[in-house]
């Protein structure tokens, strides 16, 4: 019987040791991506160099892909984000530190590109912004996909990528 | 009392190493358990997903971080060959695709640490702009490229590799099938008797 209580106890300390690092994986990686991704500073994009062995920064990049990255703090309010046209596809994709993608807009629904502001679920949505945008999280990534699978098409889409916007709302002051 | 002090801590210690080491055995080999398959093919619907579950959110931010929801992309994982065996850089295998309905699609080779191989052959991945998505088309996997039209370096990708498939933009039409994906045939491996 005394025996039992400490395996009990084992069971129950390995139950929650399980499922808290089950949870806390995905908020880990998460931070990981978002410290390699932010060494320009936060609401800034970093454009990625072409995926090569060399370059690649997280599991299975696709070296088809000319990627663009931001990470977002909402922690002073609101950032807007746009992104510029590229004649192949591209994708704007929105990441919580959980990892969910809780938005994305391609060139099929924006053609001439895309401009959002995003602000925090539960904020009030400022005034005058055309696409508004609720994150699940503080901060998070933005992606951006430009379909470039040569050398050639991936300078063109670094070009297009300098024109990219992600920076934060200049809240007026009292 | 000495006795109760040490045995709660071996209890503590057991239930810790116990909780991590199935949370590991989880992300290590759960995959298919959350998964659909498609023949040898492995797909999650849930990628990405802001409803996927806790297990399935953990298995693809290991395996597939900054995923897509299927609404933008799907994607296919293939980490056996048609016997069930991993695949490995020892051998050669050819890969026939049949037009997919969707805007674009890609495969790429990624070593078992989910990175690209670690070689300078410039070959990890094929797409549609360049085997075209009207028409069938076959890829080799392979450490050397032979006389491929489409190649797939296995170069320093060693044992365990895995193929992916993503699919953009799916047609409405798009179902995953074995029908429709790709197939893998293994054509030779070194050791096999002639």
């Amino acid at each position: 019987m005394k025996w039992g209580q400490y395996v009990l106890g084992a069971l129950i300390i390995a139950a929650i040791v399980h499922f808290a690092a089950i949870i806390a994986v995905p908020r880990v990686l998460m931070n990981v991506a978002m410290q390699r991704f932010g060494e320009d500073g936060d609401n800034v994009w970093h454009l990625a160099e072409r995926i090569t062995v060399a370059s690649q920064k997280i599991v299975r990049s696709s070296p088809d892909f000319a990627y663009s990255a931001c990470v977002y703090d909402l922690s002073n309010g609101p950032v807007v984000i746009a992104a510029a046209p590229w004649d192949e596809y591209w994708s704007l994709s929105l990441y919580g530190d959980n990892t969910d993608n809780f938005f994305v807009i391609d060139d099929r629904e924006a053609h001439h590109g895309a401009e959002i502001t995003l602000i925090k679920r539960g904020t009030p949505h400022p005034d005058g912004a055309s696409m508004i945008v609720e994150s699940p999280s503080t901060r998070g990534i933005a992606l951006m996909r430009r379909l470039a699978p040569t050398a050639s098409t991936y300078s063109a889409a670094a070009d297009v990528a300098r024109e990219d916007v992600c920076a934060a709302v200049v809240q007026p002051t009292n | 009392m000495l006795r109760r002090i040490l045995a709660w801590t071996a209890a503590v210690i057991a239930g810790v190493v116990l909780g991590l080491g199935s949370a590991w055995a989880v992300l290590k080999f759960g995959g298919s358990s959350f998964t659909e398959h498609y023949g040898h093919w492995v797909f999650s619907r849930a990628a990405g997903s802001t409803g996927a579950d806790p297990y399935t959110r953990a298995i693809i931010a290991r395996e597939g971080l900054l995923a897509l929801s299927a609404r933008e992309a799907v994607y296919f994982s293939l980490y056996t060959d048609e016997h069930g065996r991993p695949l490995s850089e020892s051998c050669v295998y050819e890969l026939n695709g049949r037009p997919l309905d969707a805007r674009w699609w890609s495969v790429t080779l990624y070593a078992d640490d989910n990175y690209l191989a670690r070689n300078t052959d410039s070959a990890h991945s094929i797409d549609a702009t360049r085997a075209g998505n009207d028409a069938a088309w076959v890829a080799r996997i392979s450490p050397v490229r032979g006389d491929a039209t489409n190649w797939l370096s296995s170069r320093e990708a060693r044992r365990g590799f895995v193929i992916m498939l993503r699919v953009y933009n799916p047609q409405r039409d798009f179902h995953p099938s074995e029908a429709a994906l790709p197939v893998l045939t293994t054509v030779s491996c070194a050791g096999d008797t002639p």
